[in-house]
């Protein structure tokens, strides 16, 4: 952890998700500095993807604050006979200002995500979904888009799909629809899709989900050179132990919702609360 | 000022009743298929041309129950070649198959009577005059609430309490699992389209003796009604149905007494998208959420 | 990435002009009476409507059932500005000539009948666009009810008439183009149509079709989907604005009453018939919609005796019922339509590309 020379990118503070009885994510603490690749682990159901949807917006937490860059992106404070349940401790200080941004803003500001259970356009084309993905930082209106007076963003545009899908390896399938691919290669279409977004922050819901060992290792592999070829950091949610302790600088581990161990992957794995977690839960 | 508005008011509960033997025939379909069942008003139209022409031949003892068998088997059949082929199909189409099966069915009605307006027959008992306080109305107009609300009251027994009556809530909350769950689905859905289609017929001999004449296109706008009824009430609950057709009855009545009578139409659907824009879950609704 | 070759492009666009040739050459033969022009005309100004539908049914994947209503705001604000003013005296006659004294061009008064049915649609879709799927639709259907009952509301009869006739206005007889009635509605209807394309393949019509496909994901890629939404539903009815004008023109009257739900559902089995998501398919379903139900299915409509023998069930109305029964087994059982999701000029580049793998 000795990486405080780094910027802070993102910062989770007393974030919590309730639905209804349910407490999804439970007082969350977290810190990703630029440049990182920070995993978040935990058992199935433990609040993962949870945490991933308060982060870029799909969501509205009960309570917390997640902020981007220095810049709150989420806020929020419950209202009512919930509100005791805060008093008087530390995450009771989001009482004002409730900040809400929309998914699209968020991506704005340059966070990009990918889905545990891909959702890709399946009416497009794989290169049309990439494409579709610059439509945010477009500088034309609807007008001269309609008219064509943008044709010199559009190429560029176009070339920049086409590069990204090059990156990923699917520059022989453009023409596919989306829905056609196979797995491992729609997983990949959706990474290039998130990255035509321009992100500085990529946030990776659980990449490596039906894929084979060796795909996996490739995966790690290529998760490191878009890193450092688009100058990324990395969140992620994985299931794959090897593929976690491969790439990440850092890791958060929560079950049922609350933070029980953060460290590097060597702490991790020496960790007794995590192999509890994990054994004693009988999941995984 | 109250002998006044005491037609209009007895007006708007008659009808109101009317509309919600139609109302609970929508927001049973759509609890289950989470369906528009679009063709619902022509099917109550359907059923007011079957009693035109049963009358013509039969005693009302004969024809009444006559007219809802019909009715009900048009119901039936109409789920069986318009929706069931669709069940794996998007929401989408399944609309557009139910506006297509309503146009059918109005060209079909049209067909057959020839397009002109139909007389609806006179039926006994139903169409003599009352006097109430200072208001003269036919017994229809008494009937009709008190006929509603037994209905009603029996449909909710029915399902509480009976074996379909479970499998049918069992299905408005999860059509997989129950289905899972070895429930005849298919069953159940032709159940629901059987009592809305009864409930409909029921309503159109209330109504046409009220109306007097029957035209293939008589029934979309109470046909809409109903549907905007059952929104307002909650859609998938029968008593929110009911309650809601209730207040568009009364309502309507009322803004006709104020002599707006060209917007009586236009103000059920302004009603309907301000339940939407402030409680889509209607009066008694339940909320559900998308999962991501 | 469909991107049209050159020379499929100067195909294209000789086909459209050979086209136009042969509707004006037809014309010329037949009379303006024909029943071939009627039909070319009412089809061409449905074309532009069903197009306009399936920009907002079929790309964006908003189903909505205001379209009648739109039509009713653009033929109206297109015959009130178009009335001529020696004319309003007989036109208005209950409303002591009206109270709108001037009247506009033609073309100024087309494209205010746009620009007017978009700034109401602008209006309604604050509220109703963030509703889903049906109630969506059933808003929409409400929308224009209210419609077309504010229009005929006696209060407004200065301005609309109520609910008596509007009539006088300029129609296609007034719009020739050499010599032709034809050409008008297709010209405009062709241009209308050729920008809705542009706008489909444009990067606006890929925000479009990509909340059609899945809006969570659509939003997570920086789409605001209200805002989409709301530019999606203001150009459908920008051009259900200028179709209802055209309309108008093609009746020659207007009366709000005929803008029902009915008018809505029929330009909905269109865009279905011809392929949800294909602009051609849209054009092709209207002409031949247009076509048996005004025409080639008339025969139905009419008894027929041969020698002795009575063919039965041909008699009034028989037409709608197969009509109609024809239409249920396209939703049923051809539920792409026409041409799917897919356009003329790409069929063939589909099958090229087929054989060369």
């Amino acid at each position: 952890m000795s990486k405080d020379n780094r910027a802070n990118i993102l910062r989770v503070e007393h974030l919590t998700m309730q639905f209804g009885g349910v407490v999804a994510v439970n007082d969350l603490n977290m810190e990703i500095n630029e440049g990182e690749i920070v995993a978040l682990i935990g058992p199935n159901g433990a609040g993962k993807t949870t945490a991933f949807n308060c982060v870029t917006g799909v969501y509205e937490p009960t309570n917390g604050q997640v902020s981007f860059k220095g810049l709150p992106i989420a806020r929020s404070h419950p209202s009512g006979k919930m509100r005791k349940l805060y008093a008087g401790t530390a995450a009771d200080q989001y009482v004002n200002g409730t900040v809400r941004l929309s998914p699209d803003r968020v991506t704005k500001l340059g966070i990009a995500r990918t889905f545990q259970n891909i959702r890709l356009f399946k009416g497009m084309s794989v290169f049309d979904n990439v494409l579709l993905a610059t439509h945010l930082r477009r500088t034309s209106n609807v007008l001269t888009a309609t008219f064509r007076l943008n044709l010199r963003e559009e190429r560029r545009n176009r070339a920049r799909a086409m590069e990204l899908l090059r990156i990923v390896g699917l520059d022989d399938v453009v023409n596919e629809m989306a829905t056609s691919l196979p797995y491992g290669k729609q997983r990949r279409l959706e990474i290039a899709r998130a990255l035509a977004t321009e992100p500085t922050l990529l946030l990776l819901d659980e990449p490596a989900a039906g894929m084979n060992p060796q795909e996996t290792d490739e995966l790690s592999a290529f998760i490191r050179q878009i890193k450092d070829q688009f100058k990324l950091t990395v969140f992620v949610i994985e299931h794959h132990m090897n593929l976690v302790m491969d790439i990440s600088d850092r890791i958060y581990v929560i079950d049922f919702g609350k933070l029980i161990a953060e460290g590097t992957p060597a702490e991790i794995q020496a960790n007794p609360a995590v192999i509890e977690a994990y054994l004693g839960g009988g999941e995984e | 000022m109250f002998n006044q508005l005491l037609p209009y008011l007895l007006a708007g509960v008659s009808v109101g009743g009317q509309y919600a033997l139609i109302a609970v025939g929508y927001t049973m379909v759509y609890g289950i298929l989470r369906l528009i069942n679009f063709a619902h008003g022509d099917v109550f139209t359907a059923a007011g041309f079957f009693m035109v022409y049963l009358m013509a031949s039969m005693p009302l003892g004969v024809a009444a129950p006559l007219v809802i068998l019909l009715t009900v088997a048009l119901g039936f059949t109409l789920e069986r070649v318009a929706y069931k082929p669709l069940r794996q199909a998007p929401r989408m189409s399944v609309m557009i198959s139910a506006i297509g099966a309503s146009y059918l069915l109005q060209n079909l009605m049209w067909y057959v009577t020839g397009g002109l307006a139909k007389q609806y027959p006179v039926l006994p008992l139903l169409s003599d005059s009352v006097q109430i306080g200072a208001a003269s109305t036919k017994v229809v107009t008494l009937v009709t609430p008190v006929l509603t609300v037994l209905l009603v009251v029996a449909l909710q027994l029915l399902i509480k309490h009976t074996k379909i009556g479970m499998a049918m809530r069992a299905v408005s909350v999860d059509f997989e699992t129950s289905q899972l769950m070895g429930i005849k689905i298919n069953s159940v859905i032709s159940t629901t389209f059987i009592i809305g289609s009864a409930l409909a017929a029921v309503g159109s001999m209330l109504y046409f003796t009220n109306y007097s004449t029957v035209t293939p296109t008589v029934g979309a706008m109470p046909g809409l009604k109903a549907f905007v009824a059952a929104v307002f009430g909650g859609i998938g609950s029968i008593p929110g149905a009911v309650i809601g057709a209730f207040i568009i009855g009364i309502c309507e009545n009322l803004i006709k007494a104020a002599g707006y009578t060209a917007f009586s139409d236009a103000f059920t659907f302004a009603l309907l998208i301000l339940v939407l824009l402030f409680r889509p879950t209607g009066l008694f609704g339940e909320k559900t959420a998308e999962k991501v | 990435m469909k991107r049209m070759s050159n020379t499929r492009k100067i195909v294209s666009v000789a086909v459209v002009f050979l086209i136009y040739f042969l509707a004006w050459f037809a014309e010329a033969r037949l009379g303006t009476n024909s029943m071939l022009i009627t039909v070319l005309k009412k089809g061409a100004v449905y074309a532009l409507i069903a197009a306009s539908m399936n920009l907002l049914n079929g790309f964006t994947g908003l189903f909505s059932l205001g379209q009648a209503g739109f039509m009713l705001v653009g033929a109206y604000v297109y015959a009130v500005f178009t009335i001529p003013l020696k004319r309003h005296a007989a036109v208005y006659q209950y409303y002591n000539g009206g109270i709108i004294q001037f009247e506009l061009p033609m073309l100024v008064a087309l494209l205010l009948a746009g620009i007017v049915a978009a700034l109401l649609a602008a209006l309604v879709g604050l509220p109703v666009l963030r509703l889903k799927s049906d109630y969506l639709a059933i808003a929409t259907l409400g929308f224009a009810e209210i419609i077309r009952a504010i229009v005929q509301w006696d209060t407004l009869g200065p301005i609309t008439n109520g609910s008596n006739l509007l009539k006088t206005y300029p129609t296609f007889k007034d719009a020739k183009i050499f010599g032709s009635t034809v050409l008008f509605p297709f010209l405009v209807s062709g241009v209308c149509i050729v920008v809705i394309l542009l706008l489909i393949n444009s990067t606006y019509g890929r925000a479009f079709k990509a909340i059609r496909d899945d809006e969570i994901a659509a939003e997570a890629m920086g789409v605001n989907l209200f805002r989409t939404k709301e530019l999606a539903f203001v150009i459908s009815c920008f051009f259900a604005g200028i179709g209802g004008a055209l309309l108008a023109m093609f009746q020659g009257t207007v009366q709000a009453n005929s803008f029902k739900s009915s008018m809505t559902y029929d330009i909905l089995l269109m865009v279905v018939i011809g392929g949800m998501g294909s602009i051609s398919g849209s054009v092709v379903a209207s002409f031949l919609y247009i076509a048996c139900s005004e025409w080639w299915l008339r025969f139905l409509d009419n008894e027929l005796v041969i020698g002795t023998f009575h063919v039965p069930l041909l008699r009034s109305g028989f037409r709608m019922v197969v009509f109609s029964a024809v239409i249920m087994v396209v939703v049923l059982f051809f539920r792409k339509g026409l041409m799917g999701d897919k356009e003329l000029w790409n069929l063939q580049l589909n099958r090229e590309r087929r054989l060369r793998r």
